[in-house]
């Protein structure tokens, strides 16, 4: 007990602490529980603190998760935009080559009437060169209702999470309230549990858009692939039958220098 | 030392390139064969000048360009020759961009009279670049960018004709041509919300037009969200919507404060660009300036 305020004065910068003297245990039964009491408070202090920092910086942290998503997805729409320009540059450049290749078949046809009467006359019972039917736009109406299905689960999946989250949010707040009856009586240790719950309620409310942005972000990138795949489909066949013209042009040249 | 020989080159191949010129003109060029010599001319003049782009010299580069491309025109090949014009465009534009400007307009001439409207379009756009950074004439730029999205529009290439407008719309509101940026921006923000990949800009262009009735006066801004909101329910739920709909109030209780602060907890998740921040300085004169009126 004597070793006790020993202890204790380093860190008394407040009135509470006795004097060392005149310390008996009988004498002034109140000493050593206020002495108890004024380095809890101290501790609580602390500990309110320290809750604070965190909760504060956990706030920061979130804020400054919801801006990075909001980056990502405005990130992700100028993608999609630039995604669409260059689907339409691919298509347009297929029916191009559809055309050269159609061009090609009319200039084969003229040399082959120039090269000989014989093939004049072939060509004649040859069926005439009709244009091609525009190939069908369905590749856009097949990512549609792929979207569509995940778009309608990760809806359903966010109304499930939604449904779980007020309960949690329950459970926080009642232990604010428990907090604040058990919390010492002194209007500090209230008022900081109030701080403490608007921070947690600015948390909750950025994680609420931080889970509808990522969704959001989850239906873009799939709407992306789907847009990509599409392409690539669109330049396979591209590459296919410009290699195609190309040989064509090639021996078709040969034939004018023949001739 | 290289580029010092090359130039030497490049001159003496011009030299070379102009007499066989005045040859062909002579009467026994056109007896023998005079197109062959303009054509072998315009091969010189293109050698020649790719190496004064090898040599940086960009004006003489630019020059023998033209000389070729207008060779080409005689020679009734109209593809070399505007191909010749695009390639004397961007030599000149590093070194006078005027000089550019009339090469790429020669070009697009002779495309859109062969029928290539996506090329004419894009040399539109680099014609109007041109005027955005060299040369700063905002209204060229304007005009060139519109007639790219008009031919883009002919040949239904909407997300390359919106690019255009999108530009168009964000000088006309800089330039307090409020109707014609909205109606842009409507337009655009229409398209967008139906397609599932573009959906994700509509609430930005949406945001815009609001942005551009606000200026010009509270109670169409009012009116455009609400229409926003039925067309595009998503738009409600953005942080956008939200932001414009505080402005609005604070905007009726001519609270400059609530406005600030507003755009500054707008401004801490999602940085605000020059564009926005113009704007939105103008709507803050509007209100401060009403309260000496109201005095």
């Amino acid at each position: 007990m004597s070793a006790y305020p020993k202890n204790y004065n380093p860190f008394a910068d407040d009135d509470d602490v006795p004097d060392v003297a005149g310390f008996g245990k009988s004498s002034g039964w109140n000493d050593p529980s206020e002495e108890r009491r004024s380095e809890a408070e101290e501790r609580q202090r602390r500990l309110h603190q320290e809750v604070m920092h965190t909760a504060q910086s956990a706030l920061d942290s979130s804020n400054r998760s919801v801006s990075l998503i909001y980056d990502s997805e405005k990130t992700g729409a100028e993608t999609a935009e630039e995604l669409m320009r260059q689907g339409e540059a691919l298509k347009r450049t297929e029916k191009m080559l559809d055309n050269m290749d159609q061009s090609l078949n009319v200039s084969q046809r003229h040399m082959n009437n120039i090269k000989s009467v014989f093939g004049g006359i072939v060509n004649y019972f040859k069926s005439k060169p009709e244009p091609k039917p525009e190939p069908a736009q369905s590749q856009q109406y097949k990512a549609n209702p792929k979207l569509e299905e995940a778009f309608s689960q990760s809806k359903g999946q966010e109304e499930r999470y939604q449904a779980s989250h007020p309960n949690l949010r329950k459970i926080d707040t009642s232990g604010f309230g428990a907090g604040d009856i058990e919390a010492s009586q002194e209007r500090n240790g209230y008022s900081k549990n109030k701080q403490l719950s608007d921070v947690h309620k600015q948390l909750d409310r950025n994680l609420d858009d931080m889970s509808a942005g990522l969704s959001r972000l989850k239906n873009l990138g799939l709407g992306l692939e789907n847009e990509i795949d599409d392409q690539d489909l669109i330049i396979d066949r591209i590459t296919g039958k410009a290699d195609h013209l190309d040989c064509r042009i090639t021996s078709t040249n040969r034939q004018l220098k023949k001739l | 030392m290289d580029n010092s020989g090359k130039e030497k080159e490049a001159l003496a191949l011009l030299a070379e390139a102009d007499k066989k010129i005045k040859s062909s003109q002579s009467f026994f060029g056109t007896l023998f064969g005079g197109s062959s010599k303009l054509e072998e001319a315009c091969e010189m003049y293109s050698r020649a000048a790719n190496m004064f782009k090898m040599a940086k010299n960009w004006s003489a580069a630019g020059n023998a360009f033209t000389q070729a491309a207008r060779l080409h025109l005689q020679l009734q090949s109209k593809h070399d020759a505007a191909t010749n014009f695009i390639d004397a465009g961007n030599a000149f534009k590093k070194a006078d961009p005027q000089e550019a400007i009339n090469c790429l307009n020669r070009a697009i001439e002779i495309y859109t009279d062969m029928g290539r409207f996506t090329i004419a379009a894009k040399h539109h756009i680099s014609i109007a670049e041109i005027y955005e950074t060299e040369l700063v004439d905002i209204d060229k730029a304007i005009a060139h960018y519109e007639q790219a999205a008009d031919y883009y529009k002919g040949e239904e290439s909407n997300s390359s004709a919106n690019k255009c407008l999108l530009k168009v719309a964000t000088y006309a509101a800089q330039l307090e041509q409020y109707q014609k940026a909205v109606e842009i921006f409507e337009q655009v923000a229409t398209h967008a919300m139906d397609s599932t990949l573009l959906k994700y800009s509509a609430k930005e262009y949406f945001f815009k037009a609001a942005l551009c009735h606000f200026c010009v006066d509270m109670l169409n801004a009012q009116l455009a969200i609400q229409r926003y909101e039925e067309m595009f329910p998503a738009f409600s739920d953005s942080r956008e919507c939200k932001l414009v709909k505080k402005l609005l109030e604070a905007h009726e209780e001519q609270n400059i404060d609530a406005y600030t602060d507003a755009v500054k907890e707008y401004d801490t998740i999602s940085r605000l660009d020059q564009w926005l921040t113009t704007m939105l300085l103008r709507i803050k004169k509007t209100v401060q300036g009403e309260p000496e009126n109201l005095c």
